[in-house]
């Protein structure tokens, strides 16, 4: 059990995918200009993220891995994924078109986000077993999910600041964000490698 | 600095659509690209679209509201949802599956300890927890929680982001 907690926990704040990893940086400076529109991707993402890691280590499994087939390996992730973004989005449409009109937005943008890829090939690279893959990626996307709500919050308030001109925009954000790596840097040492 | 936050205005995601068509007392509305994608230099560019068109993509999303402002065809509109709606859509549609999903996982690793068996656990989770989600979803539809609200005609060149 402890072994679990630590293992979510070291995902999600030590080697977080964003600021410890620097995966999905183009959702991070995408979405987070709004707060709603950052818990809405981060909670599409730890979704697709936790699916497409259970899809991954599956395939791997029963047929990468017998087959001698680890050549095909990225590949077949990005396929799994694009799958897993339509699988959703079929999902959730079917559930409910309501909640669907609301969130869609979201999904398609996760096709090409590197950090879900990144998970699935980390988690198959370190021979984790299956409930360590799925709470591997789900502390991963937590991390992520937590990252972009923080970082949106803090370019809300950026946005009603008196930035000196030059560096209005990107630039402040850039520098606020490399700052919140170094705070998460405080995490370093702690929880398993 | 071109705009101020307005704190005192109830919290209320808005979005920008333009009407496509009357129906009656209703109006249908198709929402224009989000800008986190709209604006963006690369998007024509971009995989981030997914299969499918952005106009598919778009009428899929097309929604309906009452016509009291008398609106007409090709005029575009500022729609309201309210800030916790989102965070409830969000929860019911990814959080519920996944909570059911680990849950079952978890169960069937403590209970069996193979890996086989803790997949098909978590299979049947995420179904149960799907069917789960449908149900809060049919719940917070028939509260009306989920209808986006008319808030005023969008001004000549108002965007989301202005």
């Amino acid at each position: 059990m402890k072994e679990y907690v630590l293992l979510m926990f070291t995902a999600a704040l030590v080697n977080n995918v964003i600021l410890g990893r620097f995966l999905g940086l183009c959702p991070t400076m995408g979405v987070t200009t709004r707060l709603d529109a950052a818990v809405g991707m981060g909670m599409a993402t730890t979704f697709v993220m936790t699916i497409a890691a259970i899809a991954g280590w599956t395939v791997n499994t029963l047929l990468l891995t017998p087959f001698d087939l680890g050549y095909l390996r990225t590949i077949t992730f990005i396929l799994i994924i694009a799958s897993t973004v339509q699988f959703t989005e079929m999902v959730v449409k079917k559930v409910s078109p309501e909640l669907f009109k609301l969130l869609g937005i979201y999904l398609p943008l996760i096709t090409t986000n590197c950090a879900v890829l990144g998970i699935a090939l980390l988690l198959v690279a370190d021979k984790m077993s299956f409930i360590s893959s799925v709470l591997f990626a789900l502390g991963s996307a937590m991390g992520f999910s937590l990252v972009l709500v923080i970082f949106a919050g803090l370019r809300e308030r950026l946005a009603v600041m008196d930035v000196p001109r030059l560096f209005a925009g990107p630039p402040i954000a850039f520098i606020v964000v490399s700052l919140l790596a170094l705070a998460f840097m405080g995490f370093s040492g702690m929880g398993a490698n | 600095m071109d705009s101020i936050t307005d704190f005192s205005a109830p919290p209320m995601v808005e979005g920008i659509a333009h009407v496509v068509k009357i129906d009656g007392k209703s109006v249908w509305l198709e929402p224009e690209q989000g800008s986190s994608c709209g604006s963006c230099a690369s998007a024509s560019a971009c995989g981030s679209k997914g299969i499918g068109t952005i106009s598919s993509r778009l009428e899929n999303r097309r929604f309906r509201i009452d016509n009291d402002a008398n609106l007409s065809v090709g005029e575009r509109v500022v729609f309201g949802i309210r800030e916790n709606v989102l965070l409830k859509a969000s929860i019911t549609a990814y959080a519920i599956p996944l909570v059911a999903l680990v849950l079952a996982g978890a169960l069937a690793q403590w209970k069996f300890g193979s890996d086989l068996i803790t997949m098909a656990a978590t299979v049947t989770g995420l179904v149960i927890g799907l069917g789960i989600s449908r149900m809060a979803a049919g719940h917070l539809h028939s509260k009306g929680d989920l209808a986006p609200l008319f808030l005023r005609r969008a001004k000549p060149g108002e965007t989301c982001g202005s």
